[in-house]
């Protein structure tokens, strides 16, 4: 059991209470993802709109209960994400903020770089997209095929296509891998300004976490300064697939929790609107919490894991993996507590059943984290922690 | 909520790992003594599942928090089964705990035996692991070996997933953190775990001497101490 300390106790309850401002957006963002630009005002988008942001760039949070929370480490952001996705997670991925190419730029860009990223975000709301999967190749570096052209004066010209690239048709800053040389070094990162020449995205219609605006990039020789090489101060090991790598590890944790908040939500919703429930009901409704409570304990550990050292991606995998399959099983099992036709009878229902099912895909696949879970177990990675416990109490 | 003295959270390591690297028997004896010397532990229904020392050494029965002296007309040894790390003796004592065993002090003895079963009972699906893991990876299938097949991997992966949310769940969790209905869940989700992991093992994991006894064992004791269920 990871317990929240009471700083993170005291977010959690703040952010609990900013979410119940978020759920009657819920199917409002569901039929047009834009709304969110309405509720910029709401202190839960405005969170997310700088959460990430280290406090040495300028980062000076409102205050919640007497602390400042930055949301720089993956435990902060699980519990923010949980609570918000339990809310609604269509808004939760709709709001502007630095997130994916935040982690990104905070794990390889260099101080002027930061400098540059984090003064955007803080200036204004606006959204990032961090630009990886491509059409034929999915997120496999080998078969990268986006490419980055250099020119005399040091820079590059940058020309591809990206594809399921959450809200990259209205991010204004991005983070986009290329390869800038054949092998498996030559992958590197680059961070775009989209309103340069060359870039265009476009949504794709989704079936559901349409808050999300998961697009499709096309990349035509879009020029990229020298100084826009993303961790060009570190060893050419540091930069390209150790960096998307370390980000996902990084970012799981908070997805999971992303669909622990789902479950929850879907539970919450049963409990409001099922008053009373039968003997054997009440035993399935009870199973269900503890299936969320268990998987909960599973991502907080894995955040917690990954803040202490980012190469311990396992248990970020794990915790993806199960939260993601939880998410699909509970709202499926939510249903169920309606009677026949329930998704049609409560569209809320639906939506979370559709939103469920992204959790399967984004950030890898059950099948990937399936294989990096088998590859941590074949290194030795999995039990290197094992004498940590149960005295750690 | 019960206060964790050191020495609880060292006899739970303990037996997690005498679990995992000595086989049940130890593991069952290390608890056993830790939190119930001299008594022979049982679940409501008065079944145990014990080390073959604890059985011979026991001058009375601890019937889930109750205790009764020892009625040895009535006690049945249903199963005496080597396992590696020692003997096990199943037994069903025609004994249940009464119904006031909260009363006295059983209350905190059930808790910490409670959270130990689930923590020896991982230790144990943890050694089941590795022998499918060491068995697959000595199989061969064409010019490969099972463990590489991909859904062989998918399988170990879900199993491992699933061991690493139950060990979450459990670390630093002190003696009555957890509510009964919780340990009844990780128990289930243990005997899932486990018998994915004997189906990798096809036929060679149905044996006696196979390490499908030793989860067969692991599932009984989930049997024989689930907490007793309320009427409906």
């Amino acid at each position: 059991m990871t317990h929240l300390d009471d700083r993170l106790l005291i977010l959690r309850g703040q952010i609990r209470e900013w979410g119940a401002q978020v759920r009657p957006l819920a199917l409002e963002i569901d039929r047009d993802p834009e709304a969110v630009r309405h509720h910029f005002a709401l202190p839960a988008v405005r969170h997310l709109a700088t959460m990430g942001v280290p406090e040495e760039y300028g980062h000076e949070p409102e205050k919640i209960g007497g602390h400042r929370f930055y949301g720089v480490s993956a435990l902060e952001r699980a519990v923010v994400m949980e609570e918000l996705a339990c809310a609604d997670v269509g808004t939760l991925v709709a709001s502007p903020g630095p997130l994916l190419a935040g982690v990104a730029v905070g794990l390889c860009a260099d101080d002027r770089q930061k400098r540059w990223f984090y003064g955007r975000v803080l200036a204004e709301p606006l959204w990032t997209c961090f630009a990886l999967t491509e059409p034929e190749g999915g997120s496999d570096a080998a078969a990268m095929r986006t490419s980055l052209t250099s020119t005399p004066d040091g820079g590059a010209l940058l020309s591809g296509e990206k594809r399921y690239v959450g809200n990259a048709c209205r991010a204004q800053l991005g983070v986009v891998f290329a390869r800038a040389r054949p092998g498996p070094l030559g992958i590197t990162a680059v961070l775009v300004d989209t309103a340069e020449p060359g870039f265009d995205a476009r949504p794709l219609d989704m079936i559901g976490l349409r808050g999300a605006r998961i697009s499709s990039v096309v990349m035509d020789r879009m020029p990229i300064p020298e100084d826009r090489f993303l961790g060009r101060h570190l060893t050419a090991t540091r930069r390209g697939v150790w960096a998307f790598v370390q980000t996902f590890n990084v970012l799981r944790p908070g997805v999971a929790a992303i669909a622990v908040g789902i479950a929850r939500a879907a539970l919450e919703y049963v409990a409001e609107h099922r008053s009373t429930l039968s003997g054997a009901e009440r035993e399935r409704y009870e199973e269900l919490v503890r299936r969320v409570d268990a998987t909960r304990h599973l991502v907080h550990h894995a955040a917690a894991a990954v803040d202490a050292r980012g190469t311990d991606g396992h248990l970020a995998s794990a915790a993806k993996l199960r939260a993601a399959r939880l998410a699909e099983d509970v709202t499926l099992a939510a249903a169920a507590f309606f009677g026949p036709g329930a998704r049609l009878s409560h569209p809320f229902l639906d939506k979370l059943a559709r939103d469920a099912r992204a959790m399967e895909f984004l950030e890898g696949t059950g099948n990937m984290q399936r294989l990096n879970l088998f590859q941590g177990l074949l290194g030795g990675k999995v039990d290197r922690d094992r004498r940590r416990v149960p005295a750690d109490a | 909520m019960t206060t964790l003295v050191s020495d609880t959270a060292a006899l739970l390591e303990r037996c997690h790992d005498a679990a995992r690297h000595e086989g049940p028997a130890p593991a069952l004896a290390a608890l056993a003594d830790g939190v119930l010397p001299g008594l022979l532990p049982c679940g409501p229904g008065g079944h145990a599942v014990v080390a073959a020392p604890t059985h011979a050494g026991a001058h009375a029965l601890w019937l889930d928090g109750a205790r009764r002296p020892l009625d040895p007309a009535r006690t049945k040894i249903r199963a005496e089964l080597d396992l590696p790390g020692g003997r096990v003796v199943l037994l069903d004592t025609g004994h249940a705990a009464p119904a006031d065993r909260d009363a006295g002090a059983g209350a905190e003895p059930r808790e910490v035996y409670g959270l130990g079963l689930v923590w020896l009972r991982l230790g144990l699906a943890q050694a089941l692991r590795a022998a499918c893991f060491t068995r697959l990876a000595h199989r061969r299938v064409g010019d490969s070996t099972l463990l590489q097949q991909q859904l062989v991997k998918g399988t170990v992966a879900d199993v491992l997933a699933e061991h690493l949310e139950i060990q979450a769940v459990l670390s630093g969790a002190r003696p009555g953190d957890l509510s009964p209905g919780m340990l009844d869940h990780l128990h289930g989700r243990i005997t899932a775990a486990d018998r994915e992991q004997v189906r990798l093992l096809g036929a060679a994991g149905y044996l006696t001497d196979s390490p499908g006894l030793t989860a067969y064992v692991s599932e009984l004791l989930a049997e024989a101490y689930a907490a007793a269920k309320e009427a409906p």
